[in-house]
């Protein structure tokens, strides 16, 4: 056995030689800091969540331009999305903050505002002129916290209904439904012909939320729903119950694929291509992710606006919005600013809204270049009444993960609808009076 | 002689003692006081409170949950990894030919990390193209496909089983081990005692491999409770914490709801939990073996 | 005996040829290589997902026959340059953390084994107990630890956080080892006018390098496969490891079932390689205690 290990691992040649060349790698410059802050001028940390290949492409294009234009050096470390999200809090209160970093907007980003984590930016938007180039309906929701400017709107998504039109011409729909008796015809019509009429894929939890938004603010209006997720309006009011119960009947009348929570928001967009579902309701992401499997936008998918409910009730545009915060401890503020100047304009959100598939806040964006769906989509946001935040981005976060777990057993359990309610908002009013 | 040797002795433990103390130790003393403190990183607060983090773990149904999951788990695990580990170790040691082989095939999975293990399994209990649901069709029950980690009754058994496949593997080696250290005489005495095998395994081979089941034991359990890469790999703890277990609800406290004066005290639980199970049970060994001799 | 209990516990390296369950029958060698093809058919999904195109996957799954298969997904894994940072990550932390952990465990073995200095029945509990420690309960210490000394993000936590927390592991099985070595050796070592330095290095190390294989090769397995502590201990590319990097493979808005499974057999490479050269010795490893010395 000994004769047997000699020379194996741990021969002591093999080890001097391997503890010398380990020390030569542990001083090389993989082990510096991505992090250490550096005070010389025209140098700044920038963190991002716009992962994958395709984030990758866009920002290999925008830094580099960003860069020339302002004359600041960007360092920006290469963050998977989940690890971004696990990570920046807990560092920002380490005391050790990137100068400036990408950001959701809305609840997240007022509860930065709350912690003192980010500094206003209202120098940057006078002096970039932003208020005649980013619409109000984003600015306001987006960019504007207790008065005060904090976030620059980078991109954004439009959640809509997604279809298959080959799949709605095959029972006959010419015309996409405009309000709810529409929508239930249309479903009864695909189900007769053995179609799932809407595919959701709610393995993540957040793909199930666009339907309690789109239902609830098409019911009780966007006023009401932002009280709720402020926490001044309760999950067990009539108003959710309502809601809730209109989303049961799709799932008793069987419009829904089997076991939603199984799979993946992409899974059930493959069912909407394949043809094994005709409709899903998603955002604009999924445009990038059908363009990728080689589909047509206008021949193999589609959208319309989710449809009418309630009469007299305003028609809110949903989604979310992308922005760039500046930390409040930045060690260089002036760097940051022209950094977030830089990406504010037409040039650099061009670039982030045709590789990633997203919309572009700035108006003066060219989008020509862009397929016929996605500037429809970007009409229907210009023409909405308002434009809302989805759920997990307009209820502080640990609210939104009471209620993104309802959602799941909901969709397990419909008929529970109003047990899982009750317990929601139990769980969900502790977190508001902490 | 002796008072040379002390002074190397201390030298010699310094650097893993002084490592030791400040990695593992000294963190360990510090999340027992975190655990006393309202720290929520979101909300700036950082205060001592008392045992209020405790008062509210007890009366949070997400805490109880993930309690009941590992508890289950644990036990599932230990009786698995007893089960088949020992009658897959029993099987090779009857082997005539072909051991070698035999055993690395069974010993494979435990190179793999969970993670990997983890990947591997979701493509059996993918809803309708996971080879479970896809037997399940062919052989003519279709009525029983479905996706079995998203089913709230079928979660929790189905990321018990792909982390078992892996424990297996373990206490089989353990197991073993034992088996090939226990004296032919014995056996053969008992058989030709005309003891059947059974009978044989209950009073010849059980009482004979007693520290080969110890460690069983001790590392099944440890593992269970230990268990995270797995559900954060297959489930995140869902479909609404029907998978969450106690480590998996002190990463989320922490590093999603960024509760870090909670999440200790979740990860005091588990530790005093942990330490109670083990103590435990090397007490009542200790003191079984101990009549015994 | 358990875990805990240190004072019998010895590597079985001697393996029993007498031993009282090898006579065996034809028939079992062939149930049991049934049963092992059988327990190894969930790792075949892996193997199937790694020739897909993702495309071809999403249409007819991975078990279905028909499709095409590619090497598409290992050249992109061949290409990536984020593949290659966190396989030289995985190694660069790996590497050290497992020759610091049993360099550390020999010294401390040795001086409780062999030196007994007073107190040092206190010192085994304390180091052997961090076997016992979830790896949850020092995570917000050591972040918050890490992140002042601006060593977060790098692959300085892992490498620390291995080293010590592999220490309890690596000090139980060196002080079960070196019990076993005579003390007349060291003594008359002693007499010979050695230090204590030298007698370690020159007496007591050779004879344990099965001990310090074995152990090696548990670490580096160990090591290798973790998830935990480089999903929190860095964020970015450049600083994670490739169990993490798996994960990161399926983007914000993207699924990437087919170069995950070309990674994941990939990353396995190493310990599935370390593992067949030194499968005797990482069994010996893990099967410390588990048979009467």
């Amino acid at each position: 056995m000994t004769d047997q290990a000699k020379g194996h691992l741990l021969g002591r040649r093999s080890l001097k030689i391997a503890s010398f060349a380990l020390a030569a790698v542990l001083v090389s410059s993989v082990f510096q800091p991505a992090s250490a802050s550096s005070t010389a001028t025209g140098n700044i940390q920038v963190e991002h969540y716009f992962s994958g290949d395709l984030g990758k492409k866009a920002f290999d294009q925008i830094f580099p331009a960003c860069e020339k234009s302002t004359g600041v050096t960007i360092k920006a470390p290469t963050i998977a999305h989940e690890a971004f999200k696990d990570a920046i809090l807990v560092q920002l209160a380490g005391g050790n903050p990137p100068d400036m970093f990408s950001y959701w907007a809305g609840a997240k980003t007022q509860s930065l505002i709350d912690a003192g984590q980010i500094g206003s930016i209202d120098d940057v938007w006078a002096s970039a002129g932003l208020d005649k180039v980013i619409p109000k309906s984003i600015s306001a929701s987006a960019s504007t916290y207790g008065g005060k400017k904090f976030l620059i709107p980078f991109d954004y998504h439009y959640v809509g209904m997604f279809y298959n039109p080959a799949v709605m011409a095959k029972v006959g729909i010419k015309t996409m439904p405009t309000t709810w008796p529409q929508l239930l015809a249309v479903a009864y019509k695909l189900k007769a012909k053995g179609i799932a009429p809407f595919a959701l894929g709610s393995k993540n939890r957040w793909p199930a939320q666009f339907w309690f938004d789109y239902i609830l603010l098409r019911t009780a209006g966007p006023a009401y729903r932002a009280k709720l997720m402020a926490g001044q309006a309760s999950y067990s009011d009539p108003q959710v119950v309502a809601a809730f119960a209109q989303w049961k009947t799709l799932f008793t009348k069987g419009f829904f694929n089997t076991s939603p929570n199984g799979i993946d928001w992409t899974d059930a967009a493959d069912q909407v291509s394949s043809g094994k579902a005709a409709m899903t309701l998603m955002g604009t992401w999924v445009t990038g992710y059908w363009d990728g499997k080689g589909l047509k936008a206008g021949t193999n998918y589609n959208f319309f606006p989710f449809p009418k409910i309630k009469a007299g009730v305003a028609q809110a545009a949903l989604g979310p919005v992308d922005g760039w915060v500046m930390s409040s401890k930045a060690q260089n503020a002036p760097g940051a600013k022209a950094m977030l100047e830089c990406l504010a304009g037409a040039s650099a959100q061009k670039i982030m809204a045709l590789t990633q598939g997203a919309l572009a806040p700035n108006t003066t964006t060219d989008l020509s270049a862009q397929n016929s769906v996605m500037r429809a989509a970007a009409k229907q946001v210009a023409g909405s009444a308002a434009f809302v935040f989805n759920y997990d981005l307009a209820t502080p976060p640990a609210a939104s993960d009471i209620g993104l777990d309802a959602l799941v057993h909901f969709i397990n359990t419909p008929a529970d609808a109003v047990k899982i309610l009750a317990k929601a908002q139990t769980d969900i009013s502790a977190t508001f009076k902490k | 002689m002796v008072g040379r040797s002390r002074r190397w002795a201390w030298i010699f433990l310094s650097l893993p003692l002084g490592t030791y103390t400040a990695v593992v130790a000294g963190p360990t003393l510090y999340s027992f006081y975190f655990s006393l403190t309202d720290w929520n990183i979101l909300k700036g607060s950082h205060k001592f409170i008392g045992f209020a983090n405790f008062t509210r773990l007890f009366h949070d149904s997400e805490f109880w949950q993930a309690f009941t999951n590992t508890a289950f788990w644990t036990v599932a695990g230990l009786i698995a990894s007893l089960v088949f580990g020992f009658a897959l170790a029993f099987g090779l040691s009857r082997t005539t030919w072909g051991s070698r082989l035999i055993k690395s095939m069974f010993f494979m999975p435990l190179a793999l990390s969970l993670v990997v293990v983890g990947f591997i399994w979701f493509w059996l209990y993918r809803l309708d193209f996971g080879l479970i649901d896809m037997t399940l069709r062919h052989l003519g029950f279709p009525h029983l496909v479905q996706d079995w980690l998203a089913n709230p009754r079928t979660a929790l058994p189905s990321v018990i089983i792909a982390w078992t496949w892996q424990q297996i593997s373990l206490s089989m080696i353990i197991f073993l081990a034992g088996l090939t250290a226990v004296p032919a005489e014995l056996f053969e005495a008992a058989q030709v005692d005309g003891a059947r095998l059974p009978a044989q395994i209950r009073h010849v081979i059980i009482p004979s491999i007693g520290p080969a089941i110890s460690v069983v034991i001790s590392l099944a359990l440890i593992n269970a409770l230990k268990s995270f890469d797995i559900v954060y790999v297959m489930t995140q703890g869902g479909p609404y914490g029907k998978t969450e277990t106690l480590s998996v609800m002190t990463y989320r406290e922490a590093f999603k709801k960024y509760d870090f004066g909670y999440s200790s005290a979740t990860a005091v639980v588990l530790f005093v939990m942990t330490i109670l199970i083990i103590g435990g049970y090397t007490y009542i060994s200790k003191r079984g073996s101990d009549e015994r001799s | 005996m358990s875990v805990l209990d240190t004072k019998n516990g010895r590597m079985p390296f001697r393996r029993s040829d007498t031993s009282a369950v090898s006579k065996g029958s034809s028939r079992v060698s062939w149930l049991m290589l049934a049963l092992a093809l059988l327990f190894l058919i969930p790792a075949l999904g892996v193997f199937l997902t790694s020739f897909r195109t993702d495309t071809d996957i999403s249409k007819h799954g991975i078990w279905a026959l028909s499709g095409n298969l590619t090497v598409d997904n290992y050249m992109a894994m061949w290409n990536s340059s984020s593949v290659r940072i966190y396989m030289r990550n995985s190694f660069l932390v790996t590497i050290p953390a497992t020759l610091i952990s049993v360099t550390f465990g020999s010294l401390s073995g040795y001086v409780l084994a062999k030196l007994r200095p007073r107190g040092s029945g206190f010192l085994s509990i304390f180091l052997i107990s961090g076997l016992f420690i979830p790896p949850q309960i020092l995570l917000i210490p050591l972040f918050q630890l890490f992140n002042k000394v601006h060593l977060y993000d790098t692959l300085w936590p892992m490498i620390i956080v291995h080293s010590g927390y592999g220490i309890s592991l690596c000090t139980l099985v060196m002080k079960n080892f070196f019990a076993h070595v005579p003390d007349e050796l060291v003594e008359a070592a002693l007499v010979d006018g050695a230090s204590e330095p030298r007698i370690l290095r020159q007496v007591v190390l050779p004879l344990s390098r099965p001990a310090l294989g074995a152990l090696a090769t548990l670490q580096f397995t160990f090591i290798w496969n973790d998830f935990l502590y480089p999903l929190i201990f860095a964020r970015s590319e450049t600083a994670q490891t490739v169990m993490v990097g798996i994960l990161n493979l399926g983007g914000q808005y993207s699924t990437a079932y087919g170069s995950q499974a070309a990674l994941s057999i990939v990353a396995s490479l190493p310990t599935v390689v370390v593992f067949i050269i030194f499968q005797k010795q990482f069994i010996a490893g893990l099967t410390t205690g588990a048979v009467k010395g």
